[in-house]
């Protein structure tokens, strides 16, 4: 029996041609998980904050893993909506004809449409917003502050290790104060005002229109500790006077009020806490495709699809 | 031998729609089947989809796919078959999703799936649907009688026979209108205000088929296939230049139904848009004064699935004396009937509750006339009102224009 056991697949259909459609999936797809694990062990980390190099290898392992099992986990989401109605090959198949027509949306008429409604409804949830002010308050902290710190990491990423950009490597570099330190600390601020909220509203207020089991429980509960975590950490390095945390450390103006309270003896702890912070960020991108956050991902494009839909149906 | 379920029947968008759902719960409180009515999750818009994706996921997912599929008993199965067509289809879910789900389209699919499944329609929708497909209307009526009403207006209506005559516009008139004697007067109207505007009109007399509209709410998308294309094939022989109709569920299915299985020969209108135009091109003038406080009932059909919300209001405002009064919850807020979707057959005492607080809503506006333009909200608000003992008139809004119309000077 082969993988494709269930009705969906017609079996008068040749192997042979699954495998060739499936390949055309597959190959580019392990191609890609291939370079960007390279990438992420072969850059060069000169100027991370952590120590121990055993430390820094163990992360970067637990990244690779991470990341990998995120893609796989997210294909195989995508996979399932591909076996959907209409299904007259392999779902691969079906996935690349679907990518094809979305890198198509680049080149037409609909793009600056689709840019619009990602940027209104998708980023700015625009809906939301219409029915209860607080709650897209506390939306937006936490979407503002997961993108603010996407963006980031990109930027930070590139001028560390790959372009070695020096303001931002200089403790008192423009790049370093605004970007590295006050940029995060901003970032995960919102977050955690974000997160604080929902984790108010869903255990304490309990309005009726939340419903809270397991899974929302651990993704905010993961959220808040991979969050607040690192403030701690950045709390740790400060008391502890770790390199990069000496000079102007008022900028990370969260992680400095939390070195207040904390020994410089903490300082001994800094690579330990820095590798916990570390993987449980990476377990957190790996968690997405198999809990709620997954949303992350489907609900933008629903978002785009419905804008996408209106605005054909306007233009015809 | 665990027994799988068919997902094939599910759409593409809806497969994802089901991850894109946040859990928000932003739906679950002005829905009027899961959040009003009752306070059962899996009624809400979020029970459904989380449910449904529990299932399929269950024997679909990646721990399905390491561990084999889950065993889900028949009793779970009809447990979710019976809470899923426990919603009137009414698209307000779909106008507060932040993730902007379709989620009309969703409910939909999901019918066809349980279909697909055997576990739909409910065994109380099949009497109707059997009628559907024996008589080609809900009523259990002959098909020789669908025109008889037309009959009754004698000199009162010009009515020609579009498959016979060549005719500008082609009235579609609907089961309801056509076989209920209650709802009859809404097609009588409809005529009287088309033949005192000198409009050349026909319709499909006893040819005239099913719409399909509750075949494709129930999830049997195959017979209302079959259904469509008959009817299409119609259309073509009429050839109109226009499609009016004044059903609103006969309207949404035909607008934006029908062109997923076939081309429509022309456009379709609702009786109040052309009623509008006619007004404002100087075909029909409302003359006669209705010193009346009037609420206009927005059917989901018209309103929040078709966008038509000002064409009704404003054919009320331009009939003399008429004080338009808006209920709280109008036009993309406006809260459902109760009677949509298959509910009022399957579960007449939540329908019957829905109209209720429908009512309550107009009369807590000073309400004196109660207007809409659906057959199906006409029946299930004027029961509504004399269950509650209301002193208000629900009245069709073709009524409504004719009584003005046609008043003497
Ligand atoms: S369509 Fe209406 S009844 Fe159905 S789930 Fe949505 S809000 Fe509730
Ligand atoms: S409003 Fe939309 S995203 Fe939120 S729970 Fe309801 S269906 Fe899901």
């Amino acid at each position: 029996m082969g993988l494709y056991s269930s009705i969906l697949i017609k079996p008068d259909m040749p192997d042979g041609r699954y495998l060739s459609e499936r390949a055309l999936l597959y190959v580019p797809f392990f191609a890609m998980i291939v370079f960007a694990s390279a990438i992420i062990l072969l850059l060069p980390y000169d100027t991370v904050y952590v120590r121990d190099q055993a430390y820094l290898q163990m992360f970067l392992v637990t990244v690779v893993v991470c990341t990998a099992v995120f893609l796989l986990g997210t294909l195989h989401n995508v996979l399932l909506w591909m076996r959907g109605k209409g299904l007259v090959s392999t779902p691969e198949k079906r996935l690349l004809c679907f990518a094809g027509r979305a890198l198509r949306l680049l080149f037409s008429r609909m793009l600056a449409r689709a840019l619009g409604v990602f940027v209104r409804d998708a980023l700015y949830l625009s809906r939301l917003k219409g029915r209860s002010w607080s709650r897209w308050f506390m939306h937006i902290m936490i979407l503002g502050g997961f993108v603010l710190m996407f963006v980031l990491d990109l930027v930070v990423t590139l001028s560390l290790d790959v372009l070695q950009y020096q303001p931002m490597i200089e403790e008192s570099g423009w790049a370093k104060l605004w970007l590295r330190d006050v940029g995060f600390e901003v970032a995960g601020l919102m977050m955690l005002i974000g997160l604080s909220i929902a984790a108010i509203r869903r255990f304490i207020l309990k309005p009726s229109i939340v419903r809270t089991e397991l899974p929302d429980a651990a993704s905010i509960i993961f959220l808040l500790a991979v969050v607040a975590g690192g403030f701690v950490l950045e709390g740790i390095g400060i008391a502890g006077t770790i390199p990069g945390h000496q000079e102007n450390v008022e900028y990370s103006f969260l992680g400095y009020a939390v070195s207040v309270m904390l020994p410089a003896s903490s300082g001994e702890f800094y690579d330990a806490a820095w590798l916990v912070h570390g993987i449980m960020s990476a377990l957190l991108i790996a968690y997405i495709p198999f809990s709620k956050m997954f949303h992350m991902i489907a609900s933008p494009i629903a978002i785009e699809l419905d804008g996408i839909m209106a605005g054909k149906e306007a233009l015809s | 031998m665990i027994r799988r379920l068919d997902i094939s029947s599910l759409d593409v968008r809806a497969l994802m729609s089901y991850d894109a759902c946040t859990r928000c719960g932003e739906c679950t409180e002005t829905c009027p089947t899961g959040g009003e009515a009752q306070d059962v999750e899996m009624v809400t818009p979020r029970g459904k989809i989380l449910r449904l994706r529990e299932l399929y996921k269950a024997q679909y997912g990646l721990r399905a796919r390491i561990l084999g599929p889950k065993k889900i008993s028949d009793a779970e199965l009809k447990e979710f078959a019976a809470r899923a067509y426990e919603c009137t289809i009414c698209g307000q879910c779909r106008t507060v999703c932040p993730s902007h789900l379709d989620t009309i389209e969703m409910w939909e699919n999901m019918r066809e799936f349980l279909v697909a499944n055997s576990l739909g329609p409910l065994s109380a929708h099949e009497p109707i649907v059997k009628s559907i497909e024996n008589y080609d209307n809900p009523w259990m009526q002959p098909r020789t009688q669908r025109s008889r009403w037309s009959k009754r207006l004698g000199e009162e209506a010009r009515i020609g026979d579009s498959l016979k005559d060549d005719h500008e516009i082609l009235y579609f008139v609907g089961c309801t209108a056509a076989y209920d004697p209650n709802i009859r007067p809404m097609a009588e109207n409809t005529a009287r205000v088309l033949t005192h505007a000198k409009v050349d009109f026909g319709t499909l007399g006893n040819e005239e088929g099913c719409c399909g509209s509750t075949m494709m709410r129930t999830g049997l998308s195959e017979s209302a296939k079959a259904m469509v294309l008959r009817n299409i094939e119609r259309f073509e022989r009429a050839s109109p230049s226009i499609i009016v109709t004044s059903c609103a569920g006969c309207y949404k299915t035909i607008r934006q139904d029908y062109p997923k299985y076939g081309k429509l020969p022309a456009p379709i209108v609702h009786v109040t848009e052309f009623a509008l135009d006619l007004m404002n091109s100087g075909h029909i003038s409302p003359i006669g004064r209705v010193d009346k406080t009037v609420s206009f009932h927005d059917p989901c059909h018209l309103g929040r699935h078709a966008g038509l919300y000002e064409q009704p209001r404003s054919i009320l405002q331009s009939i003399p004396g008429v004080k338009l009064v808006e209920m709280h919850r109008n036009r993309e807020d406006a809260r459902c009937c109760g009677a949509g979707g298959g509910v009022k057959t399957a579960f007449p005492e939540l329908a019957t509750g829905i109209s209720e607080l429908r009512v309550a809503d107009a009369e807590s506006v000073g309400c004196e006339v109660l207007t809409t333009s659906c057959p199906f909200c006409y029946q299930s608000l004027k029961s509504a009102v004399s269950a509650r003992g209301s002193n208000m008139e629900m009245v069709d809004l073709m009524e409504f224009l004719w009584n003005s119309v046609h008043a003497p000077r």
